[in-house]
């Protein structure tokens, strides 16, 4: 029975679900420019806590992919533009090749996983990045020349390789305290 | 009752559109006026494209709120801009920038969500050929949103009562204390969900059936060229910085 049936889909979207608005609410930070790069922190950090609960659930390969391609979905719809799409089946896809190696079931794959999963956030910051120029533009028209500026003084072109390192450390932090929490809590409630 | 994401009935009221138009127009939301500037009078019509749906769909004070917060944020981007500039200068122009880069979608996607019902949702994203490993996630998800909000209201509430507030404690004591009872109230909510949903027939073997009456008319039509319209202005000016 390894195919992906209904019940794994409703998993999929309540989790999602989930995910997605407790990162979107940290993600809201971002509208401070100094605190754009933190988001590659906080993000995996904070979203940890669902997502450990969700990689318990997780027994089928596939449903991480599809959850890396929905919230990149919705980044876009949110205005974090289309890469994170990308990324998110990137590392979607690989994050589920990892769990299968390691047959869903220890607590440390769960954690690792997570931290390579969590690098999918870089794809926020791919469009800063790969089209500066575009977005320079954007941003002077939108914000200003001060904006604009302080902005693009954080984020030199070599800060990309660093954010994606960020991203799986925060992710192993965030993944240690999601489990943390997760024996704390669902373990004894019974929610597993 | 708060109001739900995704109707689960539908009021007959102003233009039917089919559901893949709302997609799509939500989609050129995000993709033009979201993640781009304002380059061209197409993007405006695009902007004003919600407002004339509001008004259509006789939602008229939700209308004029629009109107009133877009041409707001437009006058202050305008004329506020050259003469200020150091703090105060820079919130303005970020709450201006903020006004005229996400109400656009923030509305087109009220719209989309108050007029659509869930089986129309899912039987249009049937209709596209999208498999359906994506399409139910999806309608749980937009089903399930409401929920989740909900529950970190409540929680919210609770700890209130409690004297339990945001400021005074650690940070990752308080997160621990919201986090953790939304996750339990929403899991346990996701599988009663998840029960009803498998007894209606959700992801069996069989094609779904529906009686929503999809298609495209006129007006579906129409907008999608307005669509087009903006990609292809957008096009336009990036190679050959034709005025529009």
């Amino acid at each position: 029975m390894n195919r992906l049936q209904g019940k794994d889909f409703i998993n999929i979207g309540i989790f999602t679900a989930i995910y997605f608005v407790i990162i979107f609410a940290v993600g809201m930070i971002g509208f401070i420019p100094i605190f754009i790069p933190l988001i590659s922190v906080l993000v995996p950090l904070i979203g940890g806590i669902p997502m450990m609960l969700y990689f318990s659930k997780i027994k089928k390969f596939g449903m991480l992919t599809i959850t890396g391609v929905l919230v990149g979905l919705l980044m876009l719809l949110t205005g974090m533009g289309y890469w994170c799409i990308f990324t998110g089946f990137l590392f979607g896809l690989i994050a589920d090749f990892m769990l299968k190696a390691a047959n869903y079931k220890k607590a440390w794959s769960e954690i690792l996983t997570y931290g390579v999963y969590s690098v999918w956030t870089v794809g926020a910051f791919i469009p800063i990045i790969v089209t500066r120029d575009a977005y320079y533009e954007k941003l002077l028209s939108g914000f200003g020349q001060e904006y604009a500026d302080t902005l693009m003084g954080y984020m030199p072109d070599w800060i990309l390789p660093v954010l994606a390192i960020a991203c799986f450390v925060s992710g192993i932090a965030g993944g240690v305290i999601g489990r943390k929490i997760f024996k704390k809590h669902f373990e004894r409630a019974g929610i597993v | 009752m708060k109001q739900e994401l995704l109707l689960s009935q539908k009021k007959e009221v102003g233009l039917n559109l089919d559901p893949r138009t709302k997609l799509a127009l939500l989609v050129a939301m995000a993709v033009f006026i979201l993640t781009g500037a304002y380059q061209t009078p197409m993007h405006y019509i695009l902007a004003a494209v919600p407002f004339i749906l509001l008004i259509m769909a006789h939602k008229w004070g939700n209308a004029l709120l629009y109107a009133l917060l877009f041409c707001g944020g437009l006058s202050l981007e305008q004329f506020a801009l050259p003469h200020l500039s150091g703090v105060p200068g820079y919130l303005i122009v970020a709450a201006a920038n903020i006004l005229l880069h996400f109400l656009p979608g923030i509305v087109m996607g009220y719209f989309v969500v108050t007029t659509t019902t869930v089986s129309e949702f899912v039987a249009a994203m049937e209709r596209l050929h999208l498999p359906k490993q994506i399409t139910i996630p999806m309608s749980v998800m937009f089903r399930f949103f409401p929920t989740v909000m909900e529950e970190w209201g409540a929680i919210g509430d609770a700890m209130h009562m409690r004297g339990i507030k945001w400021r005074g404690s650690k940070a990752s004591v308080m997160l621990e204390y919201r986090l953790v009872p939304m996750m339990m109230c929403s899991v346990k909510i996701g599988e009663e969900l998840s029960a009803a949903s498998l007894t209606r027939g959700l992801g069996g073997p069989v094609k779904r059936t529906n009686i929503c009456k999809i298609g495209f008319h006129i007006q579906d039509i129409l907008l999608l060229l307005l669509c087009l319209s903006i990609l292809a202005a957008q096009i336009f000016s990036v190679f050959g910085g034709l005025n529009l």
